[in-house]
C-alpha cells in the first residue's frame, strides 16, 4: 500500500484527461447565474483573483499580492447575460487573455484601475451603461475609491457581500474543473518526485524551491500558487517555535539553512493549471531511514484518513468527518488548532468548507457535502521525538463515497504496510 | 534570505513606522486596521507567508496611533519584531467574528473616532462597527499611500537588492534563449534561478515570451517555443526582504531583420523617459514622452511606483487626469517601461528601476543586466 485506495464506492466520476474549456465556461457560467437567481442579485462586480477566474474562465500568471490589487482584472457578471464583462490590465501575462479566453471580444474592455478616483469615475459610467436601473449588485471587494463614491457607484443602496453568491456556486465541480485540478496535481507531483529525489544532507530548502518551480512551470504550470514550504520539524512542541496555541508552528518559510540526516520535513506546495490549484503535502526523512517509532506515526495518521475517508459521501457533514478523526485518535483532535481537519479547493488553495475551525460545531454540523465537491484532508499526528507525520490527499465527494486525485506515494513511510 | 527568518532591521521599520504615524496623524485616523501584506509589511516589518495574488480583506494588522504600538495576525513569533510582544499577536481565524472579538479588545475601541482600513469586504463593512461603536470608518489608503511614495534610504538599499536578484535571474534565463526552448522553460529558469539565489518569493511570473510580430501587445498563441528572428522579452520580478525589483529586457534569436532599427527606437525613447524622471515634474511627463519620441502609448502603465508591492505613482494611459496630478519628488522609485512595436518585427521591451534624487534621476537596475542587453541588441546589428 503506497498510495491512498483509489476510490470507494460504486459511483465514479467521469474525469476528461485534460478539460474542455469551453464547456466549462459555460457549465460555471449558468452555475454562478443559478446562484444569483436564488440569492436575488442582478449584477456581481468581481475584484477577487480567485472569483474572477471562476466567472471567467481567465487564467494568467498571478502576481504577488502588493502588485495584484492594483493591476487586476475585474469581471462584472449581469444575471441575463450569459458572457462575463472582463477589464483586462494588459501587464504582459494577461494578454494573453484577449486570444485564448471564451468571453467574447466585445466583452474584453481595458482595465479598471478601482484603486483611483479616475478609475472609479469611469467604472461608475460603466456600471451605469451595463445595469438596468433598480439593479441589486454583490460586490467581493470594496476599495477605499469605491467607497468614496458611494451611491454614484451604486445607486440602488450598498451591494451585498457576493461571497454569498459566488460560494456557492463555487462548491460543487464540474468535471472539467476537476480535470483542471486533477492536471494541475499531476504536474507538482511530477515535479515534487525530482524534488524528492534529490533530497540529501547538505541541500538547502531554497534549492528544493528552485528545483520545484522550474520543473513545474516546464511542466505547464501556470503559476506558483504558495510559497513552497520544506518545514523542518522540532524534536518536541516545547522545543519548537513559540505560538499562541502553545501547539506546533507551521507553516514556517523557507530558508538558505541546509538540511541534515534525519531531518523531519513537513512539505506544502501549489501550483495552478488554467487557474485551478493544486495542494500537495507529504512528510519526508532526509536520507529516508525511518524509525519504528515514526513508521508508527505515519500508521496512527493512515488510520485515522481510513476513518475519515469511511464516513466521506455525499450528505455527510463536516462535523461527521471531523467526529470520526477525532474517534480515531483517541479523542482529541489530530489537526493543528489553528488550520483544520480539511478544506476546500478550486480556484483558491484553500475554499468552503474549512473542517474543524473555529467556524464552530454548528457550521460543521450543517454543512452538508454535495457530490462534485472537492475536499482536502490532512490530518496531522505528533508524538515528541518523531517529527510526527502530516500528509494532504485530495478526494472528490461522490454519492456513495470518493474518488481520490492525490497519486503520490508515501516513502520513505509505508514500507512496512506494503 | 539567510538561515533564519528575521525581521525587518530595526532601523528600516523604524523609519517606516514613523512616516506611516506621521500619516495617521495628518489623516486623522486613530487606529489602523490593515489587510494588505505590502501595508503589513511596512508597519510591522514582520515577513509573512506569500501566496500569489489578491486576498479578501480582513484584520491582519493594527496600528493605534497614540501609542504606537502594534498587533498584529500571527500564530508563532518567527520573524516578528521585538517590539510586538507575545500579548500582541492573536493567531490565524476562519470565523470573522473570532476577529471582531479580538479588535474588541483594542486599546480605544470603543471610544476611538476613526478607524482607516486599507480595503474592505461588505461583509466586514458591517462587522468592523462592532468592534470600533463610536468611530466613522475611513480609507486609509491616502495616508499609506503618501507614506510609501516616497522611500527612506535604508528602503532604496534593500530595493537594490530585489532588483540585484532580479537583474542575476533574468540573466540566467536568458542563457537558456535558443531556438526551440519554450517560453515557460525560461519562466522556470528564471523562477528557479530566484529561488537558489535565496529569494523563493517572485512578484510577477511572467517571465518571458516571444514578443507578437502582427499586434502590438496580443500573445501569439501555440506551444511558446522560440523561433529563429523572434524578440523575446523577458520580465524578472522579484520580491526580496518585502520589496518588489523587476527588471525587463529583450534578445533577438539569431538573426532578426528589422530588428536592429527597433531597438535604435528603443534606446531613443529610453532616453526621453529617463529625462522626464525629474523632482517636481508631473508623472504625465512620462507618457508625454512616448509622444514626443512618435512612439503610441502601451497598453501597461508606462511607470509604477516600487516598494512593497505597488507605490504611487502609477503612470497610464487609462488614468490621465491621475497621472498629470502626480508630482515627482526626490525619493521616490519608479519602474519605467518602455515598449515599441513594429508589425513583422515585434517588440523590444525594457523596464527599469529609477529613483528620482535631488538633482534629477538614477537608474537603479545596474551591472550585467544592462550591459549585455546593449550587447544583445548591437551584436545582432554587427551580425545583421
Amino acid at each position: 500500500m503506497t498510495t491512498l485506495e483509489a476510490a470507494r464506492g460504486a459511483g465514479t466520476f467521469d474525469i476528461p484527461d485534460l478539460p474542455d474549456r469551453a464547456r466549462m465556461y459555460r457549465e460555471c457560467g449558468a452555475r454562478l447565474r443559478d446562484s444569483m437567481r436564488d440569492k436575488g442579485v442582478d449584477a456581481l462586480v468581481l475584484l477577487g483573483n480567485g472569483n474572477v477566474v471562476y466567472a471567467s474562465g481567465v487564467s494568467w500568471p498571478l502576481l504577488d499580492a502588493g502588485l495584484s490589487h492594483v493591476e487586476r482584472p475585474v469581471a462584472i457578471v449581469l444575471a441575463e447575460d450569459p458572457h462575463p464583462h472582463v477589464f483586462m490590465p494588459l501587464r504582459e501575462g494577461s494578454a494573453t487573455v484577449a486570444s485564448e479566453s471564451e468571453v467574447p471580444a466585445d466583452h474584453v474592455h481595458p482595465p479598471l484601475y478601482l484603486e483611483f478616483d479616475e478609475g472609479v469615475e469611469r467604472f461608475a459610467a460603466v456600471l451605469a451603461g451595463l445595469l438596468p436601473s433598480g439593479a441589486t449588485v454583490a460586490v467581493d471587494e470594496l476599495t477605499g475609491a469605491m467607497r468614496r463614491a458611494g451611491t454614484r457607484l451604486f445607486p440602488s443602496g450598498p451591494p451585498s457581500d457576493a461571497a454569498a453568491v459566488v460560494g456557492p456556486a463555487k462548491l460543487v465541480k464540474t468535471p472539467d474543473q476537476i480535470a483542471c485540478i486533477r492536471h494541475a496535481c499531476r504536474i507538482t507531483e511530477q515535479a515534487v518526485t525530482d524534488v524528492q529525489a534529490s533530497l540529501a544532507p547538505g541541500v538547502r530548502q531554497v534549492d528544493l524551491s528552485a528545483q520545484f518551480v522550474r520543473r513545474a512551470f516546464e511542466l505547464g504550470a501556470t503559476a506558483n500558487m504558495l510559497e513552497a514550504i520544506w518545514q523542518v520539524m522540532p524534536t518536541s512542541r516545547a522545543t519548537g517555535t513559540w505560538t499562541t496555541t502553545g501547539d506546533l508552528a507551521l507553516p514556517l518559510l523557507t530558508t538558505e539553512r541546509e538540511l541534515a540526516h534525519g531531518d523531519v520535513l513537513w512539505t506544502d506546495v501549489s501550483i495552478t493549471y488554467t487557474g485551478y490549484c493544486s495542494d500537495f503535502g507529504r512528510t519526508w526523512v532526509v536520507g529516508d531511514e525511518v524509525s519504528d517509532r515514526q513508521q508508527a506515526q505515519f500508521e496512527k495518521w493512515r488510520s485515522i484518513l481510513d476513518a475519515v475517508l469511511s464516513v466521506t459521501r455525499a450528505g455527510a457533514t463536516c462535523g461527521d468527518l471531523a467526529r470520526a478523526a477525532i474517534a480515531a485518535n483517541g479523542g482529541s483532535k489530530p489537526w493543528l488548532p489553528h488550520f483544520y481537519l480539511g478544506h476546500g479547493i478550486g480556484t483558491n488553495a484553500a475554499e468552503m468548507p474549512m473542517i474543524g475551525t473555529d467556524l464552530g460545531q454548528e457550521f460543521d454540523d450543517n454543512f452538508v457535502f454535495p457530490a462534485g465537491m472537492v475536499l482536502v484532508l490532512e490530518p496531522v499526528v505528533w508524538e515528541d521525538g518523531t517529527g510526527g507525520y502530516r500528509s494532504e490527499e485530495i478526494v472528490i465527494i461522490t454519492d456513495d463515497g470518493y474518488q481520490s486525485i492525490t497519486d503520490y506515494p508515501y516513502a520513505p513511510y509505508g514500507r512496512s504496510v506494503r | 534570505m539567510a538561515l533564519e527568518i528575521l525581521p525587518d532591521a530595526r532601523a528600516l521599520r523604524s523609519g517606516r513606522r514613523e512616516r506611516a504615524l506621521a500619516q495617521m496623524e495628518a489623516h486623522d485616523i486613530d487606529i489602523l486596521v490593515l489587510g494588505r501584506q505590502a501595508n503589513v509589511r511596512y508597519v510591522t516589518g514582520a515577513p509573512q507567508l506569500w501566496v500569489a495574488g489578491t486576498r479578501p480583506f480582513g484584520p491582519i494588522c493594527e496600528v493605534i496611533r497614540s501609542t504606537g504600538e502594534i498587533h498584529l495576525n500571527s500564530t508563532w513569533d518567527e520573524g516578528i519584531p521585538d517590539e510586538i510582544a507575545h500579548d500582541h499577536l492573536y493567531g490565524l481565524a476562519w470565523n470573522p467574528m473570532t476577529l471582531i472579538e479580538v479588535l474588541k479588545k483594542m486599546p480605544g475601541a470603543a471610544t476611538v473616532r476613526r478607524v482607516g482600513t486599507d480595503s474592505l469586504t461588505p461583509t466586514f463593512a458591517q462587522l468592523l462597527p462592532m468592534a470600533f461603536p463610536n468611530a466613522e470608518l475611513v480609507d486609509a489608503e491616502p495616508a499609506l499611500r503618501a507614506a510609501r511614495r516616497i522611500k527612506t534610504p535604508d528602503e532604496v538599499a534593500v530595493l537594490l537588492g530585489a532588483l540585484g536578484i532580479a537583474g542575476q535571474a533574468l540573466e540566467v534565463a536568458r542563457a537558456e534563449l535558443a531556438v526551440g526552448v519554450t517560453e515557460q522553460t525560461l519562466t522556470g529558469a528564471m523562477l528557479e534561478a530566484m529561488a537558489a539565489g535565496g529569494v523563493t518569493t517572485p512578484a510577477t511570473q511572467d517571465g518571458a515570451w516571444v514578443t507578437p510580430r502582427d499586434h502590438p501587445w496580443r500573445r501569439r498563441v501555440g506551444d511558446g517555443r522560440v523561433a529563429e528572428g523572434d524578440l523575446v522579452a523577458f520580465a524578472a520580478g522579484a520580491l526580496a526582504d518585502g520589496y518588489v525589483g523587476e527588471v525587463g529586457r529583450t534578445w533577438p534569436v539569431g538573426d532578426a531583420p528589422g530588428a536592429d532599427p527597433l531597438f535604435r527606437r528603443a534606446n531613443e525613447l529610453w532616453e526621453r523617459l529617463v529625462s522626464a524622471c525629474r523632482p517636481g515634474a508631473p508623472g504625465a511627463d512620462l507618457l508625454a514622452a512616448y509622444e514626443s519620441a512618435g512612439e503610441p502609448l502601451p497598453s501597461t502603465p508606462v511607470a509604477h511606483g516600487l516598494g512593497l508591492g505597488f507605490d504611487p505613482p502609477v503612470i497610464s494611459a487609462d488614468l490621465p487626469v491621475t497621472s498629470a496630478e502626480e508630482r515627482l519628488e526626490p525619493g521616490m522609485v519608479l519602474a519605467v517601461t518602455g515598449y515599441v512595436w513594429q508589425e513583422g518585427v515585434g517588440a523590444v521591451f525594457r523596464r527599469d528601476a529609477v529613483l528620482i534624487t535631488d538633482a534629477g534621476s538614477e537608474v537603479l537596475t545596474s551591472g550585467p543586466a544592462v550591459s549585455q542587453a546593449a550587447v544583445g541588441a548591437s551584436s545582432v546589428v554587427t551580425n545583421a
